[in-house]
């Protein structure tokens, strides 16, 4: 055992959360999910969670991958599975920070019963979901985020799918904060997080990030830096009315913390529940 | 160790029932799983039982997501299992590959129904045998136990806890829903022969520290989170680091300790009783509800005077090779007699030292094999000699 | 601290060539208020006026000028360089600024010692760094401008009871320098000002306009400090590690500075050491955790 604290940088340096002798990593040029990578780990550092507290949970595809290059206890699991995994880890082990990377096919798709019943059960789990519109490991096929009209490998003609807005997803379900921001306003989603991490309860936080080498250039969207700018245009800080109504995503894009509830958070609601069953509690 | 079973009290128990009660002697105290008939009791009294030891029960959305839950519990350090019947069990076959894969202990309980797909969900059946042992995709190393009795369901519970613990993979326990529903008087304390294992823990330096190191044994230390070791946990081929490799030779080696560790360890793993059989004409090999009914057949063969014997593997995978062909080398005749079209035979042929006859008695209409049918059997067989 | 020229022995009469006052100040002073006292002075007096003024910074700190030109006849609306007689600046820095419009034999300052920051004198983002606001003190002044009078209007009228009446102490210091007649000063000044702060603002005006008249003048306000950095600048390094860096181009994009660049390997470099502020933008948007930023505090001057 080591002492918990050993593992807190005092001054930040985020290398001192990766594994840097994987670097470079794989992802592609300009991929937003480094962007979100270090907005993750520099909440976790401005939180003073240290390294060995903090369980991160990932599934597959590209968002998967960002867990091995954490210097963590990390899990990279089945397809869509990360939020099952991260459920039955943070039951048994509540001390820990359970982190689940996903992306917008892990989560949504494979895996959208899941993330349905983790926002009904209100674990105390931070999920954060990468949304590049692509199913970019395999290749660039069409994802449940895809906007319409866009061309991937298995939409050559151009999407005719309405995209999910995962945001009213996981508020509808019950998850008890959801959040949204864009990887160009890099601070702000940083400190979504760290406000997602610190809720007593599911925190779902969605991250528009990009595909540049698949889906921008099958779509024409422009350079890394064309991309990741014109995200900004497409950003909405308002606030959640009327998204709701429109559980397709209504073509722009709304930030910040986009629904809180108070509700009771599972583990609790499980020991209230079963209090008077557990020997310590019986007199 | 805590349990709320009444040791030492002679129990009238229902088999589901035995299970869930072997488990929490085991040490389980995480259980996620989905309802499925003839498997609900399980879930019902493990909901009950669990909050009692300070354990944990949650009712996950489906079986993908309830083996998922015992994988994360178990990584955490807590010994977890799940239970369910045959579709289930076809969906929790990603998850089996994955804790094969990353070595993470949890024990699965698959109550056998009929089948294919729904099937007949509250007929008994053999029919997930070759289920449990090649269901997932790709090789792995595989353990299934196959008890006949509800005071085996409760034995076979803490060898199965103590297995995947040790090393460090899931253990499928097959009962079949004759048994599931069976209700035996038996004797807790008497029952519990086995003392209790736990997986073997990391030690020594944090740096450097290699997740799936080679060991004597076959079987690598674990990490638990928050011990500080920080390791990587993948389904992805890795190297002894844990992280994804493709390197062949890496790959060659890794992967023959991982299917080799079975081998390493046949001793503990490899479970079988025998009846009568030092002079065997016809071997009858039989497992679960169904070897009940093979040993009244083979008594009462004997009582004719004809040279019948019993194999009972309870360890179903690996299958007792050696004993069997020891056996087998001896008799004129296997026999065995299965509840589906003929599943465990398939290895049983291919086993065979000679081209001796391995006869077939099959039974897939939702009914137990009576022991007069084995005996009709084994008169037949005799007669042909 | 010295004694600042005095001016109300020498008052401007309306002559044939208009009278020029530029008054100037930031957002929210009331720079325009002063420009319609005058014109309301001057409309009593039958003499003709032209006002023009920028004031398009209404928030507050913005910087605003008003350009006042009245006689018996004017032709142009604007003041040209070095052809003003009087300057009077509400903010210290915004007075200086304005100083080459001053006539250079006659001109005099009149001029609020508060200071305002305003944002564009903060070019510099490094932390530490030197702002470019105007440091020049009020002996430097003197030796350049024919008139100054330094004045704490703020002050003196946070002691009537109402900071916002520094414009009016600054036209009590005007009317001095002035050929109206005070009363009429006072009946204009009644009907600009809100009604609710008539008393305060002629009190105010009182106080400036005795104070600029006093034989001898007591306590001169303390005139600002040239400006210095509260503490040595940062020391920033921006280090790239090479062999993460795939080139993307995104920190060579969105750097403010525009200090970085690829190099012929399309790996990001710092091109100018010099001119990087710290701000971390590349930091953050490097999808590769290459670059990092690390800001060293200055070591202390012994």
């Amino acid at each position: 055992m080591t002492d918990s604290d050993s593992s807190l940088p005092a001054s930040f340096d985020i290398r001192d959360y990766l594994r840097t002798d994987l670097f470079p990593h794989f992802m592609c040029v300009g991929c937003g999910h480094g962007i979100a990578l270090r907005c993750l780990l520099t909440a976790v550092h401005e939180l003073g969670i240290s390294k060995d507290e903090l369980a991160v949970v990932s599934g597959i595809g590209c968002s998967g991958r960002i867990a091995a290059y954490i210097d963590a206890n990390t899990l990279h699991v089945t397809h869509g599975r990360p939020l099952t995994f991260a459920s039955g880890l943070k039951l048994a082990r509540p001390d820990l920070t359970v982190v689940v990377v996903t992306g917008d096919g892990d989560c949504l798709s494979i895996g959208g019963n899941h993330l349905i019943h983790a926002c009904r059960r209100n674990l105390d789990i931070t999920c954060l979901m990468l949304n590049n519109e692509v199913y970019g490991m395999t290749g660039g096929q069409v994802s449940p985020t895809t906007d319409e009209g866009r061309y991937t490998t298995t939409t050559p003609l151009g999407n005719h799918e309405p995209s999910f807005d995962a945001c009213s997803i996981a508020t509808a379900a019950g998850a008890s904060l959801v959040g949204r921001e864009i990887t160009f306003q890099a601070p702000a989603l940083k400190n979504l997080i760290v406000e997602a991490i610190s809720h007593p309860g599911f925190g779902f936080v969605e991250v528009i990030s990009d595909c540049t080498e698949i889906y921008g250039r099958r779509n024409d969207l422009g350079s890394s830096t064309e991309m990741i700018l014109s995200q900004k245009s497409g950003m909405r800080p308002e606030s959640y009315g009327g998204a709701l109504d429109q559980p397709f995503r209504p073509g722009n894009w709304q930030t910040g913390v986009l629904s809180r509830s108070d509700r009771e958070e599972y583990a609790a609601a499980y020991r209230r529940r079963t209090r008077s069953a557990r020997p310590e509690e019986q007199t | 160790m805590a349990s709320d079973s009444s040791s030492g009290e002679r129990q009238n128990l229902q088999g589901n029932v035995a299970c869930a009660l072997g488990a929490i002697a085991a040490g389980c105290r995480f259980y996620a799983g989905y309802p499925i008939t003839p498997s609900s009791e399980i879930a019902e009294q493990m909901a009950a039982r669990l909050p009692k030891v300070d354990g944990v029960f949650v009712q996950m959305e489906d079986e993908i997501a309830s083996i998922g839950a015992i994988l994360g519990a178990s990584v955490g350090g807590v010994k977890s299992m799940t239970a369910t019947s045959g579709p289930g069990f076809s969906l929790m076959q990603e998850g089996l590959g994955y804790a094969s894969q990353a070595e993470i202990p949890c024990v699965i309980i698959d109550v056998m129904r009929g089948g294919p797909s729904t099937g007949m969900p509250t007929r008994p059946s053999q029919g997930d045998v070759m289920q449990a042992r090649w269901g997932s995709h790709g090789d792995r190393p595989v353990i299934a136990l196959a008890p006949a009795s509800v005071g085996e369901v409760f034995e076979q519970m803490l060898r199965a806890f103590n297995l995947s613990e040790t090393l460090r993979t899931p253990v499928v326990v097959l009962i079949d829903e004759a048994i599931a529903h069976l209700s035996e008087t038996i004797d807790l304390s008497s029952s519990m022969p086995t003392p209790l294992a736990s997986r073997k823990v990391a030690t020594g330096d944090v740096a450097g520290f290699l997740p799936y190191a080679a060991t004597d044994d076959g079987v690598p230390a674990m990490q638990c989170p928050g011990d500080g070791y920080r390791s990587h946990m993948t389904g992805l081929t890795h190297g002894e680091d844990g992280f994804p490799t493709q390197d062949p030779a890496t790959v060659e080696r890794v992967m023959r300790q991982l299917l080799g560790k079975l081998d390493r360890n046949m001793e503990q793993i490899e479970c079988f009783e025998t009846l009568e059989c030092d002079d065997v004409d016809v071997l009858v090999v039989a497992y679960g509800i169904t070897a009940r009914a093979a040993r009244r057949a083979v008594v009462s063969a004997r009582e004719r005077g004809l040279r019948a014997g019993l194999l009972r593997p309870i360890t179903l995978w690996p299958f007792p090779e050696r004993r069997f062909r020891e056996l087998a080398s001896s008799a004129n005749t296997v026999l065995i007699p299965e509840m589906n079209a003929g599943q465990l035979c398939v290895e049983l042929e291919r086993l065979c030292p000679h081209p001796g006859p391995v006869v077939r008695l099959n039974r897939i209409d939702g009914e137990c094999i009576s022991p007069r049918q084995i005996l009709e059997q084994i008169e037949k067989l005799h007669a042909h000699d | 601290m010295s004694a600042s020229s005095r001016l109300s022995d020498r008052a401007i009469a309306p002559q044939a060539t208009p009278t020029n006052v530029l008054v100037v100040g930031v957002g929210g002073q009331g720079v325009v208020m002063v420009s319609r006292v005058l014109a309301k002075l001057c409309e009593r007096n039958g003499l003709d006026i032209k006002q023009s003024e920028v004031h398009g910074m209404a928030k507050r700190g913005g910087v605003v000028f008003s350009h006042v030109r009245f006689g018996e006849r004017v032709y142009s609306p604007t003041i040209p360089e070095g052809e003003a007689d009087i300057v009077l600046a509400m903010e210290w820095a915004e007075g200086l600024r304005w100083l080459p419009f001053l006539k250079r034999e006659s001109g005099g300052l009149i001029a609020d010692t508060q200071r305002i920051v305003p944002p564009f004198s903060c070019r510099n983002r490094k932390r530490g760094a030197l702002h470019g606001y105007q440091t020049m003190g009020l002996e430097e002044l003197e030796e350049v401008v024919a008139r100054v009078v330094a004045v704490d209007a703020t002050g003196v009228a946070s002691e009537v009871g109402n900071r916002r009446a520094a414009n009016t102490v600054l036209l009590g210091v005007l009317s001095s320098m002035l050929d109206f007649d005070p009363s009429e000063w006072r009946e204009v000044v009644a009907e600009v000002v809100p009604p609710k702060t008539i008393e305060a603002n002629l009190l105010g005006f009182e106080r400036g306009r005795e104070w600029a008249l006093q034989e001898t003048r007591a306590e001169l306000p303390t005139p600002p400090e040239p400006e210095r950095p509260t503490h040595a600048a940062d020391r920033v390094e921006l280090e790239i590690v090479e062999a993460w860096c795939k080139g993307c181009d995104i920190c060579v994009k969105v750097c403010p500075e525009r200090c970085l660049e690829l190099n012929g390997s399309q790996v990001a470099v710092l091109r100018d050491p010099a001119a990087c502020s710290g701000c971390r933008v590349c930091e953050w948007l490097c999808p590769d955790l290459a670059i990092h930023v690390r800001i060293l505090p200055a070591q202390e001057e012994h």
